[in-house]
């Protein structure tokens, strides 16, 4: 059966390089955005800035399926050592959490902006606040695996292969 | 002759900071231009992304309609306008920062890309080329504003259709670009502590434990 999949390259993916960390532009640069925008329309009073965080939500909402799915055969495929064994095992964990989180703020949103889409209550930006913490900590959980750990760097994969981690 | 002309520095200037910085080339512990570029990405990808669906609203509306989601064409070219406006801002960060971060940049010696280009090679195209890009978000940006607040203000679609095909090359130019970024951490190493130790003889047992 092994032999019916795709060879792996250098950097140990059946594709030419990651593709989880090209989705996840989409996930964390729409949800932060969506933040921002909410609190400058809340502040200043600028309500068309709502409908543009509500699009942008919508978006990172239907983005972090897709980073999922790539992010579990990448992950799968990425064999961790030392510490970033259990770094990978939380941002797993965090990841779909978020989008379990990003779904259920994008449905209160949706019925908000059903409502009424010119006003945003104080409560959704307090919950905006924490998702936005928690997307600052998966990318730093993120960040560790590919610039401390190099996890499918070219270098790190042929150490691998030679058995030296 | 030829050998005496050639660019051959003593000692790289890194050697003189080298004490200060950390496995992996920097004075912190993870680099900041990759986080940046999320912002840059994201923001220019949907905001053109949005002003194509407003241009093509009157196709769509049929679709949204069955959908019990209440939309307006302004609102997808606001999407368009205010991401692009937020992507212009923080790119000039997203430079900043690279070009900070490509200072300390030590490439692995001796590889070649999957482009067939050497480390130094790769880190001039992606310098020169950010710095193009950067030039072309901000041009676009002045472009959108004038089409949103002058020239089309009382139009249904806010923008021109040679706006939205600059906008899909620039998809083209910016994968391309990304991907020699991405060419410098995940091949020539550039600041990424398991890498830079392997190479310096490092046991990551130990190392990075």
């Amino acid at each position: 059966m092994l032999e019916l999949l795709p060879p792996l390259n250098d950097h140990n993916l059946p594709w030419m390089d990651t593709i989880h960390p090209i989705v996840v532009h989409f996930v964390i640069s729409m949800a932060l955005i969506a933040f921002v925008f909410d609190v400058i329309g809340v502040v200043w009073r600028k309500p068309p800035l709502f409908e543009v965080s509500f699009w942008n939500l919508l978006f990172a909402t239907g983005a972090i399926f897709v980073a999922i799915i790539f992010g579990q055969v990448e992950a799968g495929l990425a064999a961790p050592y030392g510490a970033a064994r259990n770094i990978l095992d939380i941002h797993t964990t965090i990841g779909w959490s978020l989008a379990g989180v990003l779904s259920l703020l994008s449905g209160w949103r949706y019925v908000l902006r059903s409502r009424d889409p010119e006003t945003l209550p104080l409560s959704f930006l307090g919950a905006g606040s924490v998702v936005s913490a928690l997307i600052c900590v998966q990318v730093v959980l993120g960040d560790k695996l590919i610039w401390t750990y190099g996890l499918h760097t070219v270098k790190v994969v042929a150490a691998m292969r030679e058995g030296l981690i | 002759m030829l050998f005496a002309l050639a660019y051959s520095p003593q000692q790289p200037t890194i050697e003189q900071i080298a004490q200060e910085l950390g496995s992996n080339g920097l004075p912190y512990s993870l680099p900041i231009h990759p986080n940046l570029v999320h912002l840059t990405i994201g923001l220019f990808v949907i905001a053109i992304a949005f002003d194509v669906v407003g241009a093509f609203y009157p196709l769509e509306k049929r679709v949204f309609r069955f959908l019990a989601l209440p939309i307006t064409r302004g609102g997808f070219h606001d999407v368009g306008w205010y991401n692009l406006l937020a992507c212009c801002l923080v790119t000039f960060l997203t430079v900043a920062a690279g070009f900070y971060e490509m200072l300390t940049a030590v490439p692995l010696p001796g590889v070649k890309s999957t482009f067939g280009l050497g480390g130094m090679t790769t880190m001039l195209w992606h310098g020169v080329g950010g710095v193009l890009v950067l030039a072309v978000i901000v041009a676009m940006t002045v472009w959108r504003g004038f089409q949103r607040y002058a020239w089309r203000r009382d139009m249904g679609r806010q923008v021109q259709w040679i706006y939205l095909a600059v906008g899909i090359v620039m998809f083209a130019v910016i994968g391309l670009h990304g991907t020699l970024g991405a060419q410098l951490a995940a091949e020539f190493g550039v600041h990424i502590a398991a890498d830079q130790l392997l190479q310096a003889g490092a046991d990551l047992h130990t190392a990075l434990p």
